[in-house]
């Protein structure tokens, strides 16, 4: 081939590869385009929408340009739009709206999801108008405005800004359509929604990116589930399977955001609250339901069996049965038949130890200086009350959950060292003191009884350390394991 | 003489003062007549890697400003480079095409090397040369392609690190030394990196440099018998070098139009705890792939060993067989055999990878 001949081709080789260059250029101009738009789909209903709240509050704008919804084109009227007659329903630039985004909406899409967090306990944690909890915000620590109906004009701050932020307030709808500011704005879990529907789907999944690694996150659950009544968040911390988390949290937290997160499969330590409680396994599927697994009731004065009240009241329930063998499941993506098993023994017996201990003969006693007159009909104004709520409430659950959760620490020094303190140093003494008072003011033959039961209490295997009376065997046993200690410290 | 031929003369007058080279013998170097077949686009393959090696060595460095070499961060960067970085999509679809073609080019190189025998003496440092630049090409492949760190590049470092350990006596040291420890985490990464970018290049163009140098300085093999097509020559500028023009423009363009409708792409981001269900390295090392799954592992790794010592040493073991009998076309049929067998093995890996 002739040098002529080449230099035409090298011209028409480099004509091809310019016109190559240009179609490059061509694709380059497209995708800068995309990934200025990025995988938000912004449809022509939002488009109004989008435009305005990115000036006025960019950050809801942002949080949902980054959520799977933006990428489907699920945008604010899909969750917003309301319908004629709805009662908190409003017009706004054009359109009619709503503010509150309930359960009902987002079943429209999340049908199973909301039936299932319907059925849970989470779903009624707005109902708490009757609790002891509730009298002490709205009227121990705070204050409640009546008019002479008996409705209520002013509500709590203590109850608005505490309680209700977790519980779930009754959103109310004022006569001008906008929301009552002492209900709303509100996120709590049990949230009683002006469509009639409890809950609030966003108490968990932060709106509007909706992400799923932080919906598992145990900081999202220790937004309620912490502090001296219910520090679950602080034993999950304590516990081994929190420590395993942190450990290995910047490996998993990219990952936690897949569809999936399954122990065993997904990952090997660590589970999250979500996990365990709510979580798919290799057999189970993903729950809403919180209580699905969990066997025992420790939130009250005694604990009982989860179904036990359900079956009381002529319910037909999931039995604790099922819902242990399911947290089972659970358990044994990553432990041993034998472990789990083994582990429920122990959990049971520290259930047990308080429930027969300390929760029985506290709640017998105290009912019984109520009911015998011996206690005013006032809640909490009386020192013995608050003390009973202390070693149930606080240090009885801290107690039972510590077990639960395996946070020994939580079990034990946090939880049944101060459960005995309260009872012996506090309880006991303060009972003896409401029975003379009780004496004094013609109560004696009820305040025998109480005594007579006090002392049969005190004098039963569990507690008659506390009169001197522990067997001649355990004191030989106790004397000599104490020996021993102090020559091991040198004392 | 104009001004301007005047300031020419000058700066040419004060270059040649400052750099006492013999401009000469640069001009005699480049227009040196070469063998008449290298008219043959065919002959353009020894360059061809050599062009490709420069376009990886360029797109690499635009490539590293982007990429961290960081479990946590390297699939986001690459995600990065593809999806947001101006043109990085198209710099990296030229990285990875030019990879695939300079070992598709280095390969067809060699065979034609073998197959007109023109690694016989007094070449055959030079063909241990060119096996070590074939093993390095390799080296960048693997490397490369587990920085991107996607599922399937993850495992399949991970197979490979288990391959290494299963080498007899230097294989766990080996293996650990490539893992950094004992498992494949973010040392390796580090080790991939370094090595990607920084020992495998070096000793790339030592190795490239002193294989010029030995063609340079024993000529181009001469092809056939003297009357044949050597029996004109013609000089290497501009002549071949046009060629090398051409030759370049013609795989810029194809690596672009491979980049345009086939850009580099990225599978799931590595997963250490879940293993995908099929493990597949790059297609330059499916026949090694179908090989160990023919035989036990450490006697597929043995013969593997022992074949790219055959191809090393081929040359003296060529040289023995012809002193015995000089018309000997025995390293034809074994060439011939053994790019049949390679072609058998990566067929058949890559069918059994598409059921």
């Amino acid at each position: 081939m002739s040098l002529d001949q080449k230099q035409k081709i090298i011209i028409a080789l480099a004509f091809f590869f310019l016109a190559a260059l240009t179609i490059v250029a061509w694709v380059e101009g497209g995708r800068r385009r995309v990934v200025k738009a990025p995988d938000a789909v912004v449809t022509s209903e939002n488009k109004d929408c989008v435009d305005c709240h990115r000036v006025k509050s960019p950050g809801i704008v942002g949080q949902w340009e980054i959520s799977t919804h933006a990428k489907s084109g699920i945008g604010c009227l899909q969750c917003h739009q309301a319908e004629k007659g709805d009662v908190d329903a409003y017009q706004h630039e054009g359109r009619l709206i709503a503010t509150v985004v309930s359960p009902k909406d987002c079943a429209q899409c999340h049908e199973r999801e909301a039936a299932e967090f319907q059925a849970s306990h989470h779903a009624s944690a707005g109902q708490i108008l009757g609790s002891l909890d509730n009298v002490l915000a709205e009227v121990v620590e705070g204050f409640v405005e009546f008019d002479a109906q008996g409705n209520k004009v002013k509500p709590s701050p203590a109850a608005v800004s505490g309680c209700l932020q977790c519980h779930g307030a009754e959103i109310k709808v004022l006569d001008n359509g906008k929301l009552d500011p002492a209900t709303w704005p509100n996120t709590g879990i049990g949230r009683l929604n002006p469509d009639g529907s409890r809950g609030s789907c966003s108490a968990c999944h932060l709106r509007h990116n909706f992400s799923r690694a932080q919906a598992r996150a145990p900081e999202n659950c220790g937004r309620c589930h912490l502090g001296p009544d219910h520090p679950q968040k602080e034993i999950y911390q304590e516990s081994k399977h929190g420590i395993a988390f942190e450990a290995n949290r910047a490996r998993f937290e990219p990952l936690m955001e897949a569809k999936e997160w399954i122990p065993g499969k997904d990952f090997e330590q660590g589970p999250t609250c979500s996990v365990c409680h709510m979580g798919a396994t290799k057999n189970l599927p993903v729950t809403h339901d919180v209580g699905e697994r969990i066997s025992w009731t420790l939130r009250p004065p005694v604990s009982e069996k989860i179904d036990a009240a359900a079956i009381k009241a002529g319910k037909r329930v999931k039995s604790w049965q099922q819902r242990r063998k399911d947290m089972q499941e659970v358990c044994s993506s990553c432990h041993a038949t034998e472990w789990v098993k083994n582990w429920y023994v122990q959990f049971d017996n520290a259930v047990n130890l308080y429930n027969e201990k300390f929760g029985k003969p506290a709640t017998e006693l105290f009912q019984m200086a109520r009911k015998e007159g011996l206690l005013t009909e006032i809640q909490f104004d009386e020192e013995l009350e608050f003390t009973y709520f202390y070693l149930w409430h606080h240090e009885g659950r801290r107690a039972r959950h510590g077990a639960a959760m395996m946070g020994p620490d939580y079990t034990q020094w946090h939880g049944f060292y101060e459960v005995a303190e309260r009872f012996y140093m506090e309880f006991v003494p303060q009972l003896r003191e409401v029975l003379a008072e009780g004496r004094r003011h013609g109560k004696a033959a009820a305040a025998a009884r109480i005594e007579a039961r006090l002392n049969q209490i005190l004098d039963s295997d569990m507690h008659k350390w506390f009169l001197g009376r522990m067997s001649p065997a355990e004191r030989a046993a106790r004397k000599k394991a104490a020996e021993e200690f102090k020559k091991r410290y040198a004392q | 003489m104009s001004r301007v031929a005047s300031a020419l003369v000058r700066a040419n007058d004060w270059l040649r003062e400052r750099f006492p080279v013999d401009q000469q013998v640069l001009i005699s170097m480049g227009s040196e007549p070469v063998p008449g077949h290298l008219k043959r686009w065919w002959w353009c393959l020894g360059g061809t890697p050599a062009y490709l090696f420069i376009i990886q060595a360029v797109t690499g460095v635009l490539l590293t400003f982007y990429y961290v070499p960081t479990p946590d961060q390297a699939y986001e960067s690459v995600a990065a480079i593809t999806n947001q970085v101006r043109f990085g999509w198209y710099i990296r679809s030229l990285h990875k095409w030019s990879a695939n073609l300079m070992i598709v080019a280095v390969l067809l190189h060699m065979m034609r090397v073998f197959f007109t025998g023109a690694y016989r003496r007094p070449r055959e440092g030079n063909w241990m040369l060119g096996v070590l630049l074939l093993l390095l090409t390799l080296g960048f492949g693997f490397t490369g392609y587990s920085l991107v760190y996607e599922q399937l590049s993850f495992w399949g470092a991970t197979v490979a690190a288990n391959i290494l350990q299963s080498i007899p006596l230097i294989g766990p040291d080996l293996a650990g030394f490539l893992r950094g420890g004992s498992h494949v985490g973010s040392n390796m990464l580090t080790r991939l990196f370094v090595f990607h970018i920084g020992a495998l290049p070096t000793l790339m163009v030592v190795v490239l440099l002193g294989h010029l140098l030995l063609m340079r300085t024993h000529g181009v093999s001469p092809l056939g018998s003297p009357a044949g097509p050597d029996a004109k020559r013609f000089p290497f500028i501009p002549d071949h070098l046009f060629t090398e023009i051409a030759v370049a423009l013609f795989l810029m363009f194809i690596l672009t139009f491979l980049a345009i409708v086939f850009p580099a792409g990225l599978g799931p981001k590595a997963n250490p705890l879940v293993t995908p269900e099929h493990i597949k390295p790059e297609w330059y090392f499916f026949w090694a792939f179908r090989w160990l799954k023919l035989m036990p592992e450490q006697a597929a790794v043995a013969t593997q060993g022992l074949f790219i010592a055959l191809i090393f040493f081929w040359p003296l073991i060529d040289a023995r067989i012809r002193k015995r009998r000089p018309d000997s076309e025995l390293s034809i049929w074994i060439g011939a055999g053994a790019v049949i067998s390679l072609l058998t093995l990566t067929v058949w890996e890559s069918l059994h990878l598409l059921h």
